[in-house]
């Protein structure tokens, strides 16, 4: 079966909760019936040969319905951030050709588009039919940070996430109809999906984070009130938690599941405390590979792998085939020290109308008298003799923030757009509390950054702000006459730690 | 609003944000000062906590909705 095909059948008289929204509750009749006004909506005012949908990522039912709703009706979506600057929202509208947006907000902001406003359809039915479907359709397209200023677009079709999904039952951390599932993602965040489709595949119910401004406080509020038995965090979420550690006691959660960053071995541990009853687990994977594709298991009792503190992530799930490569795109043997590289059927067919970065990110190679075609991580990593793999950073300048992809490139293109005159350099640091930082140096005398800072957040969203900015006279240079990032790190970590 | 608990709760706000530009007011809330936000959160309270010597409760910490909760919130600690 199809995960469309299940998520119809598992919607179907089903007298479950679907969502706990804000407090409240809906049921899968509800969304069904949300689903089918939405999907009759589409089929009235969108042209069948429009295929990427907008669609405003607000924290409600119809949302989440939009999406099947597009599903059903062969079409893609691609999720806005209402939070996210215009520009950088318009600059995706424009590179994926949407026509239509889907919002449910009260007042919009895109009024220039055809428009369905969610929550003002109506209707009683709730019968869904899938209209059109080929598991070529797109189910997605999500945008990251970009080199060039410019964000990406990752295409994902049916077919990915048939292969993600049927590759995530493989793992056998199986969730039940009764299970409570936590949603902690923005929409525009791929970890979301497996958040909201492996709880709807199955008829559980999916707990989304409410508006509080801090948002690890009510993670922790939402899995404490509910008794949740299901999570996916960010590492960086039990590093904000630690200091309460000595008051959480989870012993609902089933499974704890990481992924987005590096997850340290001390505070797994740490955390295992808190979660007596769950199995704790690192997942990994890029957005291009569909979510994720590798996976490791903690060990509660007794060893784990790790390097320099940060604990493997694993072997490559049942879909995907992992390679480790030199310079050349020639596969290493094992213990050796290369590129990661993904194939497999959860491998996108690639960035959306941008051959230039297709050809560098993708390659083919051929492995026992077949072809294969290969993704280049960007992430430097060891596979041991029994395919575990251990990461040990970045070969380029892509970072973490939150989980989320930050191109420090992409921030320097912006800021020396607004500070024309002067030279710029954005580095990643880690805090105190072990979370990633961008700090921004600065080659000029000491001036105020608010108004510079305030023009920055009219382009980037939020989490590719520098939070911290230092000033140089001279931006230290190595003997090339380069700029000399590690120098410059050492002193920002030395102010900051 | 006790003046004497926000002066240290801003002198807290300008040590963990190595920066001044705010000023801090009962209504004041995460989306009015620059960098104040889920990871500087908990080490702002952190810092408060060890500065008034008192232990928040998790229910506290997530009910709280702006400067105005935070004062009340140590002041009922501390009295």
């Amino acid at each position: 079966m199809t995960i469309l095909e299940q998520i119809v059948s598992s919607i179907k008289d089903n007298a479950n909760n679907a969502f706990c929204i804000e407090d409240t509750l809906y049921t899968y009749k509800e969304f069904a019936i949300c689903v089918s006004k939405i999907q009759r909506a589409i089929q009235k005012h969108i042209n069948i040969t429009d295929l990427n949908v907008g669609l405003i990522a607000n924290n409600d039912l119809e949302t989440y319905a939009s999406i099947i709703a597009l599903w059903l009706e062969g079409k893609a979506y691609v999720p806005l951030n209402p939070e996210t600057p215009k520009n950088r929202n318009l600059n995706v509208i424009k590179q994926s050709d949407i026509h239509t947006i889907i919002d449910s907000s009260e007042n919009t902001d895109y009024e220039q588009f055809l428009l369905i406003n969610s929550k003002k359809l109506i209707g009683n039915d709730d019968t869904l039919t899938i209209s059109n479907y080929s598991e070529d359709n797109l189910a997605y397209i999500f945008f990251t940070s970009g080199t060039t200023g410019n964000p990406k677009g990752v295409q994902i079709t049916h077919k990915n996430l048939n292969y993600f999904m049927q590759a995530f039952e493989d793992l056998k951390y199986p969730i039940e109809s009764s299970d409570r599932c936590l949603q902690m993602f923005d929409l525009t965040f791929d970890l979301s999906v497996v958040s909201y489709l492996a709880p709807l595949l199955k008829g559980a119910c999916i707990y989304t984070l409410g508006s509080n401004n801090i948002k690890y406080l009510e993670v922790l509020k939402v899995m404490t009130r509910h008794r949740l038995t299901f999570s996916l965090m960010v590492p960086s979420v039990l590093h904000s938690l630690r200091p309460y550690f000595s008051k959480i006691h989870f012993e609902n959660l089933k499974y704890s599941m990481f992924c987005g960053e590096a997850l340290h071995l001390d505070i797994t541990e740490a955390w295992s405390k808190c979660v007596p009853n769950a199995i704790i687990a690192n997942v990994y994977g890029p957005t291009e590979c569909t979510i994720y594709c590798t996976n490791y298991t903690y060990n509660p009792n007794g060893f784990n792998k790790s390097h320099n503190g940060i604990l493997s992530i694993g072997k490559e799930m049942t879909t995907t085939e992992t390679i480790i490569v030199d310079f050349e795109n020639n596969p290493l043997p094992n213990n050796h020290l290369g590129e990661l590289c993904l194939s497999g059927p959860q491998l996108t067919r690639g960035y959306w109308k941008n051959d230039d970065i297709n050809k560098k990110a993708f390659f083919n190679v051929t492995i026992n008298n077949e072809q294969k075609r290969f993704y280049k991580t960007g992430d430097l990593c060891k596979k041991d003799t029994e395919g575990d793999i251990t990461y040990l950073g970045r070969i380029d300048f892509q970072a973490k923030v939150q989980g989320y992809r930050v191109e420090l490139s992409e921030i320097e293109f912006h800021v020396k757009k607004i500070l024309s005159e002067l030279n710029v350099v954005a580095i990643i640091f880690e805090n105190k509390i072990g979370n990633n930082e961008i700090a921004l140096a600065i080659e000029s005398p000491k001036f105020k950054t608010k108004k510079f800072l305030d023009e920055l957040r009219t382009i980037l969203p939020d989490y590719m702000i520098p939070s911290k900015i230092a000033f140089f006279l001279k931006l230290p240079l190595n003997v090339n006459g380069k700029i000399n990032r590690n120098e410059m790190i050492k002193i920002i970590k030395e102010k900051y730690e | 609003m006790n003046n004497n608990i926000l002066e240290k709760v801003t002198a807290v706000f300008t040590k963990i944000l190595e920066h001044d530009n705010f000023e801090l007011s009962e209504s004041t809330t995460t989306h009015d000062v620059d960098g104040w936000e889920s990871s500087t959160h908990m080490m702002i309270i952190t810092e408060i906590e060890d500065e008034f010597n008192i232990e928040f409760e998790l229910d506290e910490l997530w009910s709280m909705k702006n400067i105005g909760d935070l004062v009340s919130c140590i002041q009922n600690k501390i009295e």
